[in-house]
């Protein structure tokens, strides 16, 4: 593969680089695979042929939390040096067989996981929400996701989200089956090709409708939308910010859940837009929960290893998932309920609750889903 | 090493609702999402993988109207070097052998070592185009194809998928036919990036005229078969659709099972 090296040096900055190893510092899964940004930085300045420098299969073991980036000393992003990276195994076509699945997944029928177009908004049926494309109005937008519109097990995080945003009198609607990914994880899988149709797709979509802001259930939306779509004039919000704010107003949401809680903080929410206020907040405003933080909590918080389109891909290394470590930490602290706000947390945790043996111990819920037992 | 792929493009029927349209004898394409036929998605990247590896060109061809063009620039996006695009209205309703026959007479003009197809299609599954292409052209093929060992002095070796799991190895002379089974290779991503950039790229169009055919020798009139009607196949006894949430569901999955004696 030849590949243009000196567009790729200044896009990056790669002179600026002066080794320091922060960013491999801070990365959650450099401990356990080959993966090493410090190395990938270096390589990309000093070899000659890029090509080569690419073609290791660690690349995909990145989640792209970006704890790397946010900890370099100069202000450059090797996390986008490493998405850039992919971009080239992408362009190429040699990229693990499942990334290829959900990329033409996602080309062909708007989602990720192989599902039907037509079928995105089944999880809603039955529950009367007002659809745009229907010529319903409405002051706000509800960007589902598609793994909140798919998963079964996620579908129970929209459904009660719509639970939460009733009660508090939000007026929103969805775009039902016209709603497309949102392509976060498609651009961090290095399709940017797609991820710019996707982000088209979108904003189309958006500017056919009369709506004040844009909630959405991941982080992985709200982040692409406020951050890689970057519209002027687009408000959105993850939906912490929005029923915190409704809490802290007046709450609603006035029964009691007797558990003791601990908070896992998504990457895209926490560390990439510093949320950590608000999920904490609406826990905590709940009677009767005794809430406690994980030691790695906010800015040091622990990758549970789904972002970066490692829900589609597996990882190289042999060490044991983020996950699962995070998942016995909350057991030894103590928790009855590992909370989190994000679908690819809520799955990841889950499993890791499954394989760790802790199903009687441990319950992972979403936020969403807490609020509804406060109803 | 001057290879032609033919390829087709499908509607993805797997996960959707399939309607029978009004004529009886086809379903409703109108709502389905089209990509190429998986048989050939396997083919075009064997063609492209022979190439890296003995140089060469590769032809794609397809048969269809204007949006065949899309699953005919995927291909160029993969390696390929040159499109064929056949079309014309009297190709209508053409069979596994007028197909042929159409294919046959694109080809026959161009140079060629080797032809690869796909096994068969997903849509009408005959698996009689690419033997029935060999026949026509006369010259040698293998079906199911499931290696290609190498290529040398005008001659290949091929590995053949037979029932049972037994595998047949043929010598065969070139030019060939030969029908790619899938696992074959791995095919390639295509990036939007890949297509955009053959977006320009010349795709060649040809219709009876220019094929030298005559209307009487394509489409439904040309065909040794017809299609009488479609329907779906009748529900057998003994299926049983299990309602309530993931939970009850697995709980009446595994009682059931264990009544059946198929876990203990």
């Amino acid at each position: 593969m030849e590949v243009q090296k000196e567009g790729f040096l200044q896009k990056y900055d790669l002179y600026g680089c002066f080794q320091c190893g922060k960013c491999t510092g801070g990365c959650p899964v450099s401990l356990k695979s080959k993966l090493n940004i410090r190395k990938l930085m270096i390589e990309a300045l000093l070899r000659d042929n890029l090509g080569n420098v690419v073609q290791r299969e660690e690349l995909w073991d990145c989640t792209t939390c970006k704890t790397c980036t946010l900890r370099c000393p100069r202000g450059l992003e090797p996390m986008d040096l490493l998405i850039g990276m992919r971009t080239l195994l992408v362009e190429e076509g040699h990229i693990p067989k499942t990334a290829i699945e959900a990329l033409e997944s996602t080309y062909k029928y708007g989602n990720p996981w192989g599902a039907a177009k037509n079928k995105r908004s089944e999880w809603a049926n039955e529950l009367g929400l007002k659809v745009l494309p229907q010529g319903d109005q409405a002051s706000n937008l509800y960007f589902v996701c598609c793994t909140a519109a798919y998963d079964t097990r996620v579908q129970n995080v929209a459904r009660s989200l719509v639970q939460c945003l009733r009660q508090i009198g939000y007026d929103f609607a969805i775009l039902g089956n016209d709603e497309t990914c949102c392509g976060s994880e498609i651009r961090r899988m290095g399709e940017e090709g797609l991820f710019e149709m996707l982000m088209d797709q979108n904003i189309e979509s958006f500017n056919k409708y009369d709506f004040r802001s844009i909630v959405t259930t991941s982080p992985h939306c709200y982040n692409t939308i406020k951050n890689d779509y970057a519209q002027d004039g687009l408000d959105v919000r993850h939906y912490t910010q929005v029923l915190a704010e409704a809490v802290e107003e007046k709450n609603p949401f006035s029964g009691e859940v007797r558990k003791v809680i601990t908070y896992h903080d998504p990457c895209f929410l926490g560390k990439q837009n510093g949320i950590f206020d608000e999920p904490r907040y609406i826990l905590q405003s709940i009677a009767g929960v005794t809430f406690i933080d994980f030691d790695r909590s906010r800015e040091k918080s622990l990758c549970c290893e789904g972002g970066g389109g490692r829900m589609w891909v597996e990882a190289t290394d042999q060490g044991p998932r983020l996950a699962e470590i995070r998942v016995q930490d909350a057991v030894e602290m103590g928790a009855e309920i590992l909370a989190t706000a994000c679908p690819f947390c809520l799955l990841t945790l889950e499993d890791a609750v499954k394989t760790t043996g802790n199903e009687e111990r441990l319950r992972v819920m979403d936020i969403s889903e807490i609020l509804v037992e406060a109803l | 090493m001057e290879i032609i792929v033919c390829i087709k493009r499908v509607p993805e029927t797997a996960d959707a609702d399939i309607v029978i349209d009004r004529t009886g004898r086809d379903i409703e394409k109108g709502g389905l999402v089209f990509d190429i036929n998986e048989w050939d998605n396997y083919a075009v990247e064997e063609a492209i993988l022979l190439k890296e590896k003995y140089g060469g060109s590769v032809t794609v061809i397809s048969m269809g109207p204007e949006e065949v063009n899309e699953t005919l620039r995927r291909a160029l996006a993969m390696g390929a070097d040159q499109a064929i695009r056949l079309t014309d209205p009297a190709f209508e309703g053409s069979d596994g052998y007028t197909i042929a026959r159409v294919l046959s007479q694109a080809i026959k003009p161009l140079s060629y070592d080797l032809i690869l197809t796909g096994v068969q299609t997903e849509d009408d599954g005959y698996g009689q185009v690419g033997p029935t292409l060999a026949e026509i052209l006369g010259i040698r093929h293998a079906a199911v194809v499931n290696q290609i060992e190498g290529i040398e002095s005008g001659r290949t070796r091929v590995h053949r998928e037979l029932e049972g799991g037994l595998e047949e190895i043929l010598d065969l002379e070139l030019p060939a036919v030969l029908t790619i089974q899938t696992g074959i290779n791995e095919p390639r991503y295509v990036s939007i990036m890949g297509i955009r950039k053959v977006a320009k790229k010349e795709i060649k169009v040809l219709g009876l005229r220019e094929l030298a055919m005559k209307p009487e020798e394509a489409g439904e009139p040309g065909s040794l078969t017809v299609v009488e009607m479609v329907s779906f196949p009748p529900v057998g006894e003994g299926a049983q659709i299990l309602e309530g949430t993931m939970d009850e569901i697995s709980d009446k999955v595994v009682t059931i099972l264990k009544e059946k004696g198929g876990v203990a």
